[in-house]
């Protein structure tokens, strides 16, 4: 009823504060000196009559205070005055400031830095309209991984799936761009005409396929990218219509990508994020052979469809498809939908998620330094605290002050973060992995300032918390009282409790970072089954369309390939279909099995396959296990020989030679026969994936057994690119001037880029273990020197008593030693607990690896050891007279 | 802080004050206090700051208003009076005091006869 009235009364006179505050003071002068007059009447003097008055009154400034609370809101008014009242506390102790601030720029910033990324990596949605409706369909076969789908596959989902509103599908291939200008290599992304719809995007120019672009006899068309269409064409406004020739074939350009428009897949679904041009499928997609599987499947759910519901309806039609076709009933094939977003970012999730925790773990380590020193500072101000009750502060106003201190130095501290966030972000994108990069782009925003300041506020609250309990338990006499409190029991308990907390945490992180640092130390030392060193690897095209028959093709290549080994300089040259650790193009695998197999064996077991000539393990350096190596004279007659990896010779003849065994391979996407090939060698497997993981064996093929349209050469050479890039290029345009060479790289680069995420890791996790080890020191160095200081009037009484200063330093270490043993032993179990969480990031080494736990106990206890040897060094020196005088 | 003289409930308090400004008209904080510590004859011990923000608040309810004026020794006061709000709260809350005197009175008496 009066609320509101009372409310904007109480509001308005916040801004007449001044005003108000004369009324109020003349009000009760007024009164003091009516009661002075009545007493002075009775007889007494003027002074004792003002005494008097005051008393009969009780406390004015009580009064005075009580009033201003209910005239005006206290929390405008009093947080305004808190503010400045604070804001004057911190200048006048700058190093006490800087110290805390400088604190909490490192604690604060690893956040903000990591807060930045997991924002834009794993909360916000992909640049498409709706991206949250967007989902992938893998197939999956028996208990194999995730595979591509066939024509069939896609065209039946498409008719029966009822939660799918359309699903396209798209195959990434690579092509030679010729006609105006130099020849040139692109991506193509050979897609259904529906697939930029699914999708959201529209071309900025022109116009996308529409039904009839795709299909047997449908006309040759494309859309480039806007890259593309800037470099080459120098962004033609009259681009659509006009022709190009792909892989020789005259293709008119419908339109033009919008600029910065990705294809965002996962990892290892090999469709690369920037395809320089799209072409829709020429085939009938549905009579396509069911066994040819090469298509990434992408749908749009419809509006209220969830995944959950997708994947039941899809695994119905899963169900009919093996009782459809044969090729899907043995090993029988599943489907699975995922939301694209959740797919993109599932192996750097995990990281991500450890890293902030870690960060996590450095913001406590950082509050718990600050409330420690915030709470050093309540115990020197217990006097100042106590004669502001003594006036009339209410307790609770008191405690506010302290909190909107303590909130306020976090806040400095979250400015300095952002700054500090600022630089770790620049230094996180530098190394990010290969993951981070299919994404939008990382950057700080509002919601990453909001978070920032929401710890800070928090953080602040919390570590005010602290002194602010303190403060509430003063006895206002006893305080009074004491010249100076002598180290208070209750504080330095309260000061072990932080020192305990920060030594527990940083062990944890340290253990964590040394977890890390291990497996970043074997993944420097797994073999990959090769030698990457001075092995120069690039790629040349062989179009059908050029070389229109299987011998020509094999001539050429076999050509260039002598061409290059005769170079001065080339100790080796090899051609081979796929490169390890080069995942942007689609990888090869499927079933095989020793001839002769029983029906039901034979579709059991897949293998990675490549095409190769012969010189490709020499360049490679590979390990021969058994037989030999293929010769030019297995090409000239045309062979049907394999070689394959150790996994492969154990799974199908475990035991016993393969050598001159017969393998059958099942056949892909060209019509060649691969049937009883012929093993003549073993090698040791080649890491192609990861270099911690065996994914499949592998067999080697001839390369006219299982052609592909472009091949890698690796040529063994000390020469630098440099030097050899010039002769490469004379080589082939000597062979074929409109041939493009491309993809030109080192081995070692690849074999880098696939340690990229563990570097990444282990960078951050060092560095974090870092700061921590370096909070926690501190810390223990600021706890030590307090009680050092606070004692020593003490000390000084124990050394007139004769104690030794030796004796007396052994006592101050001791003492500040034992929270940190303390605090170890909750690491360790807090630890256990905690590293399994990290275990897929790990590799050859358990979580609860002995010698890092000891290790990481070690350095810490050591920071710890130095960090309180160097106050209490002070101790030698107290002069027992000097002491005893400082009270 | 020094301990509080004699505690007075703060619905008494109101009630005291409205009552006080009824019978004597307007009048400064001081003289407030004097009535009450006379009318009362020392048995409420009413510790005089408390006052203050007491005729705040009812002045905040628009119970009574102020107004600053000049008093018997010629000082700059500050006049409070009821006002027709005022008048009307001080009618409820007597009828509500003298329920509860009564029911205390019925109540006390009826233990005390048994």
């Amino acid at each position: 009823m009066y609320r509101l009235r009372i409310l904007l009364l109480r509001l308005s006179n916040v801004f007449r504060k001044q005003h108000l505050e004369q009324d109020l003071n003349s009000e009760l002068q007024t009164h003091l000196d009516l009661v002075a007059d009545e007493n002075i009447r009775r007889g007494m003097s003027p002074v004792e009559a003002r005494h008097a008055a005051r008393r009969e009154f009780g406390g004015v400034e009580q009064t005075k205070e009580l009033y201003r609370d209910r005239r005006g809101l206290t929390w405008i008014d009093s947080g305004r005055e808190d503010v400045r009242l604070a804001l004057r506390m911190l200048f006048k102790r700058p190093g006490f400031t800087f110290v805390a601030v400088a604190t909490l720029a490192l604690g604060i910033g690893a956040n903000t830095a990591i807060f930045t990324v997991v924002h834009s990596v794993l909360l916000e949605q992909l640049p498409f309209p709706e991206a949250h409706r967007l989902a992938i369909v893998w197939s999956i076969y028996g208990h194999e991984g995730r595979a591509p789908a066939s024509g069939p596959e896609l065209m039946t989902i498409r008719e029966r799936s009822r939660l799918f509103e359309d699903l396209g599908g798209i195959w990434a291939q690579s092509c030679a761009l010729t006609g105006q200008g130099e020849p040139e290599q692109i991506k193509l992304g050979m897609v259904t005409a529906n697939f930029l719809g699914i999708l959201g995007t529209h071309p900025q120019l022109g116009r996308w396929f529409t039904p009839g672009d795709e299909g047997p006899g449908s006309p040759f068309v494309a859309i480039i990218s806007d890259g593309l269409w800037r470099r080459r064409y120098g962004a033609d406004p009259h681009m659509a219509g006009r022709a190009v020739r792909l892989n020789g074939q005259p293709t008119t350009i419908l339109g033009v990508m919008p600029p910065g428009f990705k294809i965002i897949f996962p990892e290892g679904s090999s469709v690369p994020p920037e395809m320089d041009a799209f072409v829709p499928f020429r085939s009938s997609l549905a009579s396509d052979p069911p066994d040819q599987s090469y298509l990434r499947v992408i749908g749009r759910l419809r509006d209220g469809a969830s995944i959950p519901l997708a994947q039941q309806e899809i695994e119905m039609i899963a169900a009919h498809l093996r009782s459809k076709f044969t090729a899907f009933a043995e090993p029988p094939l599943n489907l699975q939908v995922v939301p694209l977003q959740g797919d993109l970012v599932r192996n750097i999730r995990p990281a991500l998620l450890a890293l902030f925790g870690g960060a996590g773990l450095v913001l406590l380590i950082a509050c718990t330094n600050v409330a420690n020193l915030l709470l050093s500072r309540a115990h020197e101000r217990t006097r100042e605290i106590t004669l502001r009750i003594a006036v009339g502060a209410g307790r609770g106003r008191l405690i506010r002050q302290l909190l909107t201190e303590s909130v306020l130095l976090f806040c400095c501290g979250a400015v300095a973060a952002i700054s500090f966030g600022w630089g770790a972000l620049y230094l996180l994108l530098a190394m990010q992995p290969k993951e981070m990069e299919r994404l939008s782009a990382i950057r700080m925003d509002a919601p990453v300032f909001a978070f920032t300041f929401a710890i800070a506020i928090g953080g602040g609250l919390l570590c005010g918390l602290v002194p602010a309990l303190g403060a509430h338990r003063i006895d206002l006499a006893r305080s009074l009282k004491e010249a100076r409190q002598t180290g208070h029991p209750a504080s330095r308990r309260h000061r072990h409790v932080l020192v305990t907390a920060e030594v527990a945490l940083g062990f944890i992180l340290l253990v964590g970072a040394g977890l890390l640092l291990e497996t970043f130390a074997k993944l420097m030392q797994v073999n990959p089954g090769f030698v990457p060193e001075n092995v120069l690897t690039f790629r040349v095209s062989v179009p059908w369309e050029k070389f229109n028959n299987t011998a020509s093709a094999v001539q050429f290549l076999r050509a260039l390939k002598a061409n290059l080994a005769g170079l001065p300089g080339v100790e080796a040259a090899g051609i081979t279909s796929h490169l390890p650790f080069e995942d942007t193009l689609p990888n090869w695998y499927s079933y095989f099995w020793p001839a002769g197999a029983p029906k039901d064996q034979q579709n059991t077991i897949m293998a990675d396959y490549r095409a190769i000539l012969p010189g490709f393990f020499k360049s490679m350096g590979v390990t021969f296990l058994a037989g030999r190596d293929f010769d030019e004279h297995d090409v000239e007659q045309n062979l049907h020989l394999a070689i394959i990896d150790d996994t492969v010779a154990e799974q199908s003849w475990p035991g016993q030679q393969a050598v001159g065994k017969v393998l059958n391979v099942e056949n892909g996407t060209r019509d060649t026969v691969r049937d009883n090939v012929q093993v003549i060698g073993v090698v040791k497997h080649l890491q192609y994936h990861t270099l911690t993981d065996q994914v499949r064996g592998q067999i080697y093929l001839l390369y006219p057994l299982a052609m592909r349209t472009h091949m890698a050469f690796t040529l063994k050479s000390n020469l630098g690119a440099r030097q050899l890039l010039p002769l490469i290029r004379r080589e082939v345009s000597s062979l074929d001037k409109d041939l493009p060479i491309y993809h030109l790289e080192f081995m070692t680069e690849y074999v880098e880029s696939a340690r990229r995420q563990a570097r990444f890791v282990t960078l951050l996790a060092g560095l974090m273990a870092g700061i921590a080890l370096l909070l926690a020191s501190t810390g223990i160095y600021a706890v030590t020197r307090y009680s050092v200081v606070q004692r020593t009037s003490e000390l000084g009484i124990r050394t007139a008593l004769g104690a030794q200063a030796a004796q007396l330093f052994g006592l101050v270490v001791r003492q500040s030693m034992l929270p940190v043993a303390l605090g170890v032993a909750i690491g360790v179990v807090l630890s256990l607990l905690l590293t399994p969480l990290l275990s897929t990031l790990l590799f050859g080494v358990r979580p609860a690896d002995a010698p890092t736990y000891v290790a990481g106990a070690l350095l810490l206890s050591a920071s710890a050891l130095i960090a309180s040897f160097l106050p209490a060094r002070r101790t030698m020196r107290v002069d027992p007279l000097v002491a005893l005088r400082y009270e | 802080m020094a301990p509080p003289r004699g505690e007075v409930l703060q619905g008494t308090l109101d009630l005291i004050v409205l009552q006080t400004l009824e019978v004597m008209g307007p009048l400064h904080g001081y003289g407030i206090a004097q009535r009450v510590q006379q009318v009362s004859r020392d048995l409420l011990k009413l510790n005089q700051g408390t006052l203050y923000p007491a005729l705040l608040r009812l002045e905040q309810r628009g119970w009574i208003c102020s107004k600053w004026g000049a008093s018997e020794n010629n000082r700059k006061a500050k006049y409070y009076s009821l006002t027709r709000a005022g008048q009307k709260q001080l009618l409820r809350e007597t009828e509500s005091w003298e329920r509860m005197t009564a029911l205390m009175a019925r109540l006390l008496g009826g233990t005390e006869g048994a």
